[in-house]
Parts: structure tokens; C-alpha cells; sequence
């Protein structure tokens, strides 16, 4: 039920995943950085979130941008789960309506 | 015996239990994909073996659908890993941005919990050490292992039941995924200057996502908004 080569696959995806996950945290463990690094540092996290996501933005699917908008306005003013749940169901409706 | 303890209303609760609690809405978030990205795999010929083995040692999702996009038999190691290391490379910056909230912590516990360093355990993570000004590894424990344990279970039941699920993003479980971030960033919110990066990076990826191919919008939109954090920043 395992062949050898996907085996091997899975193992280097592994190496380079967990090499990225403790590279960045070992660096800088024992630095001081400059407030210029720190500055960028704080951004980093958006700067990365917003990337991740960029795909959904990136539709010309006027239901998917509707729902999109929906979710932006309740992540303004909600917390996690109603703001996901509102998210699901604006979009699975959209979709369907439009 | 202690039920009628009225200091009992005030213990905190534990904090796997807190981690796991925080992670729900993001464990909703990973049931549909979880089960794409398993159907997808078993349609490339992976078995429902080797489907939680791939996703059980990576634990990257973002990777997983490119590596399970590009799967061929036998696969290409080579491209596959660097696609991989490509887009995980992000994690380079997660793990930096958790030095602060690791702090005084042992290595021989800190390096086992980066395994679990996903976007979504990081931004609870995030947010955790933001409220209290360091991790606790037992919250962090309850969150990224219920979020582990949601993800490699559900991937293997896709690659056994996908087959007969045909698509179900039509059900609009997929927009969990921007509304958890979404909500993120809004609880970062620091004015419209400090976000000003943001939407240089939003646009960057946008652009990226239209005109090119693969998973280029995460490193062309991190570094484009980087890149303008750091030319606002005054040098000193």
C-alpha cells in the first residue's frame, strides 16, 4: 500500500517543510534586531495571512466577491466562529442564487 | 465533595482545553478541504494509506494540494520538493515571529511544537501571545493537536469516501478559510498607515495570482508588502 517512491517523496517534503518551520525561529533566537527589522517583523504576519488568501480575491465570480464582501464586513465587527459560519453560508447561498 | 467550593467558578479553565476551544472554528474550516485534498490524492493513485502519510509528516495544506496537482507515477521528487520548500518558505517569518513568545522555553520542547507551525495554529498562536505576552505550550498543544488530529483523520476519510463526494466547495465551506484570516488581520489592526503593507501585498498577490502560475502569490505578495514596511520604516 506504499510504494517506495512516494515514500521517498513525502519524506523530503517533510526535511524541507520542518527545515522551514525551525529555520527562521533558530536564527533569531539569540538576536537583538534593529526597530527598522522590528518594524518589518510586525507587518510580516499581514503581510502573509493576506498573501495566503490573495486567491480568493483574485475571482471575477460575482458571487464569490459578494460573499467576500460579506465576510470582510463581519470580520470587522464579529468574532471567529460567527464570522466563519456567516461566511459559509452567505457564500454557499450567493453561489447558489447568483 | 468540592462542588459547592465557591472558588470553583474562578479557576481559570486548563489550557488544552482553551487551545482546543480557540481552534474550533478553524477545525470547521479544515473538514471540506481536508476531504478535497484526500479525493483529489486517491483520483493520483495514492492510497488511503499514504494519503494521511503525506499530510501526517507535512502537515502543510498549502503544499499538499500543490504536491498531490503535480503527483505523477513515479512522482518528481525534485520539482515537488521545490514547490514545496517554496511555498512553506513563509514559515521561515511565522517561526521568527514566535522568538518573543517562546521565550525561556526549552528547545527540546519548543522544536516538537514548530512541527505543528501551520497558518492556523501560528495565527492562534499570534494572537495568543499578543493577549497574554508568551505561549503556553499546553494551550498551544490543545490547538495544534485537535488541528492536527482534524486534518490527517479527515484527509485519509477524502481519500476513501471522496470518490462519491463530487465537489463540495459548491456548499461554500471553502470561504472559512479568508473569514478565519480575515478576522485575524482585523484583531491586528493598527490604523490604516501599519496596514498600508498589507494592501501593497494583497495587490502583489492578487496580480501574482492572475499572471502567474502556481503558488508565486504568497512569496511575491509577503515580499512586496515586506518590502514596503521596510522603506516606511525610518532607519535610525
Amino acid at each position: 500500500m506504499i510504494h517506495l517512491s512516494t515514500f521517498l517523496t513525502v519524506l523530503a517534503m517533510l526535511a524541507v517543510t520542518y527545515a522551514t518551520r525551525i529555520g527562521g525561529y533558530l536564527f533569531l533566537r539569540d538576536r537583538t534586531i534593529s526597530p527598522r527589522l522590528q518594524a518589518v517583523m510586525e507587518t510580516a504576519p499581514g503581510c502573509i495571512l493576506i498573501s495566503v488568501i490573495a486567491p480568493h480575491f483574485a475571482t471575477s465570480n460575482p458571487a464569490d466577491l459578494a460573499a467576500l464582501a460579506v465576510t470582510l464586513l463581519c470580520a470587522t465587527r464579529l468574532s471567529m466562529l460567527p464570522t466563519v459560519i456567516i461566511a459559509i453560508v452567505a457564500a454557499g447561498l450567493f453561489r447558489h442564487l447568483m | 465533595m468540592s462542588s459547592i467550593d465557591p472558588t470553583l467558578d474562578t479557576i481559570p479553565p486548563s489550557p488544552v482545553l482553551r487551545g482546543i476551544k480557540d481552534a474550533l472554528p478553524m477545525m470547521l474550516g479544515f473538514v471540506p478541504f481536508a476531504f478535497v485534498l484526500g479525493a483529489q490524492a486517491a483520483q493520483k493513485g495514492l492510497s488511503p494509506v499514504e494519503v494521511p502519510m503525506l499530510t501526517g509528516f507535512n502537515f502543510a495544506g498549502g503544499s499538499e494540494f500543490a504536491a498531490v496537482a503535480l503527483w505523477s507515477s513515479p512522482p518528481h521528487l525534485l520539482l515537488i520538493v521545490a514547490v514545496t520548500l517554496l511555498i512553506n518558505s513563509r514559515h521561515l517569518l511565522m517561526g521568527a515571529a514566535m522568538v518573543p513568545f517562546f521565550k525561556g522555553q526549552p528547545l527540546r520542547k519548543v522544536l516538537p511544537a514548530l512541527f505543528f507551525l501551520c497558518d492556523e495554529v501560528w495565527a492562534l498562536a499570534l494572537a495568543e501571545g499578543r493577549r497574554t505576552g508568551r505561549v503556553d505550550l499546553r494551550y498551544y498543544a490543545g490547538a495544534a493537536g485537535s488541528l492536527y488530529l482534524t486534518w490527517v483523520s479527515c484527509t485519509a476519510i477524502g481519500a476513501l469516501i471522496g470518490p462519491v463526494l463530487g465537489d463540495i466547495t459548491r456548499f461554500g465551506f471553502d470561504m472559512a478559510f479568508p473569514a478565519v484570516f480575515l478576522v485575524m488581520l482585523a484583531g491586528m489592526w493598527k490604523g490604516a498607515r501599519a496596514a498600508f503593507p498589507w494592501l501593497v501585498a494583497l495587490i502583489a498577490a492578487v496580480l501574482a495570482c492572475i499572471f502567474l502560475p502556481g503558488a508565486w502569490y504568497v512569496p511575491a505578495g509577503t515580499l512586496a508588502g515586506l518590502l514596503t514596511a521596510y522603506l516606511m520604516a525610518r532607519p535610525e
